[in-house]
């Protein structure tokens, strides 16, 4: 299978006037197209990190970052990104909300914009192309920056804890939206969570890492590639398995 | 249209916000001119000297005086010609440094220690340097009116600017944005609502400016008269111009409302 994103050998140390800290040491992993895969680790160990990395927002100190092989020099428009919050911008209507990103590329092309409105269509936002932010659910609203991020149809689309602003009825759902968007449009997925739960109900594979600085502690397999959505992973008897043996091993990392 | 299908409840929760309304405005209302009856009466009886007080007739004949010899619009113009320019330059210059220093951190760095002296300086203070450099005519209270609104809209919009949402920054980045994109998608409509609150300021500031620079030098303005009417114990004309100038700072503040209603309308 074909390698989308590699992290080869990675490492990063911050500077401050008073400190060095080194938040990644030699980090190596892999995630193949189509994958949704998950770090998981114990708060503070950079998993923030990992995704500025990979978006090119982030240059490592040390190791590659691989993007289709080639090396990720600066930001760039194959990797999408989506926020804990939906920063969805207020004075903006949802439609211009979702084409911003091909606004600011200048690739507001037909072709582009007919994929924004297929997605806007598919998913359900169409009735709301003139709505304004503030007028939707919190559900609704990151479903709108989702449709924001895959308007530049990326390679492949970091998450950085993207349900955490939400409540936990509104978060399950979310969840599952996100989910099946995300496998229906094929797209290669790297979520960073500090929530094993969710971690497990939507992803292929799991990276565990280690405590600072974070190296990778195991590649996690889940076996619940048969069951559809998060949902009813939540409900299949090897989640409660799985749940404890990731606990038990991010708690000992923690020490 | 919507009224048709408002529950009972609904009605007289609306009609209870109604009541208020007219409670408020007729309790505004009631206060002026309970206060002018009072300031007639009392003027009229002669409890009051109207000589030092004046009194509303006497104010409202100076009025129909200025209006009819031409000199009200006269003066109300110029002042108001004054204070709209330096209005004008002042938020657009002060906006202008605020760019200029959230797009250069050195810059900023550089130039703090500097604002922040000329912030806490009485621009009142430097009138003879503006009247030596700008000469004694209108120039020179614009300047001041400028004076005024520059240093504090610059300090205003910086910090809007600089309070930008950092995740929001990020995320254009991630989308490969430059800075000046970011500017103009994100850090300068985010603070529309900074600018109108500067804007409302600088009402008042521009104000300032212009009369106080007309008390130190000028010909003709509302400032001027009433300087005048100062000197030589017409306190008529003072009150008159007094009420002119409350009038105009009201009416363009409510114009300044109006333009942030338009510039927030995805709020509604």
């Amino acid at each position: 299978m074909k390698q989308v994103l590699t992290f080869d050998n990675v490492s990063m140390t911050y500077y401050t006037k008073t400190q060095e800290t080194q938040a990644l040491s030699g980090l190596s992993f892999g995630i193949n197209q189509g994958e949704f895969v998950s770090v998981l680790g114990p708060s503070g160990c950079g998993k923030t990190t990992l995704l500025s990395l990979a978006s090119g927002t982030l240059k490592p100190t040390d190791g590659r970052i691989l993007l289709d092989g080639r090396q990720i020099e600066k930001t760039n428009t194959d990797v999408g990104y989506m926020l804990q919050r939906d920063h969805l911008f207020e004075w903006r209507t949802i439609y211009k909300n979702i084409t911003l990103g091909l606004e600011i590329q200048k690739k507001l092309t037909r072709e582009n914009i007919e994929h924004c409105e297929r997605l806007m269509k598919e998913y359900g936002l169409a009735e709301f192309k003139n709505h304004y932010p503030m007028q939707l659910s919190g559900g609704m609203r990151q479903r709108v920056a989702l449709i924001r991020t895959l308007a530049l149809k990326p390679k492949v689309l970091l998450l950085d804890e993207p349900f955490s602003a939400l409540d936990f009825q509104t978060r399950l759902h979310v969840c599952n939206d996100v989910y099946s968007i995300i496998k229906k449009e094929g797209i290669t997925a790297l979520l960073v969570t500090h929530d094993i739960s969710e971690a497990i109900s939507m992803s292929d594979r799991i990276a565990i890492l280690t405590a600072r600085p974070a190296k990778l502690h195991r590649m996690h397999q889940v076996n619940l590639g048969h069951v559809p959505t998060p949902l009813e992973r939540r409900e299949d008897p090897s989640f409660a398995r799985q749940f404890e043996t990731l606990w038990k091993e991010i708690s000992q990392n923690e020490k | 249209m919507k009224n048709e299908f408002l529950s009972p409840q609904h009605k007289k929760y609306i009609s209870k916000l109604k009541r208020h309304k007219i409670l408020v405005f007729s309790a505004q209302t009631g206060v002026l001119v309970g206060f002018l009856l009072l300031w007639q009466l009392l003027a009229t009886v002669g409890v009051i000297d109207s000589f030092l007080m004046s009194s509303p007739s006497r104010i409202w004949h100076t009025l129909a005086d200025l209006y009819a010899n031409g000199q009200l619009f006269y003066h109300v113009w110029i002042s108001l010609y004054e204070t709209l320019l330096g209005f004008a330059i002042g938020t657009l210059g002060g906006t202008a440094i605020a760019v200029a220093l959230w797009w250069s951190k050195t810059l900023r760095d550089v130039l703090q220690p500097y604002i922040v002296v000329l912030n806490s300086l009485p621009k009142i203070a430097l009138g003879p340097i503006i009247i030596v450099w700008a000469g004694t005519g209108q120039k020179a209270i614009i300047a001041m009116a400028v004076l005024i609104s520059i240093i504090v809209t610059t300090i205003t919009m910086l910090g809007g600017f600089l309070e930008t949402n950092a995740e929001k920054i990020l995320l254009l980045q991630s989308m490969d944005a430059n800075k000046m994109q970011i500017f103009c998608k994100l850090v300068f409509p985010s603070n529309l609502s900074t600018l109108a609150s500067c804007l409302k300021i600088n009402v008042g500031m521009s104000w300032i400016g212009s009369i106080m620079g007309e008390y130190l030098v000028s010909k003709a303005g509302l400032g001027y008269l009433i300087v005048y009417g100062g000197q030589v114990f017409e306190m008529d004309l003072v009150m008159t111009c007094t009420i002119v100038l409350c009038l105009l700072a009201g009416g363009m503040y409510f114009g300044v409302a109006m333009l942030e209603k338009f510039f927030v309308r995805w709020k509604s």
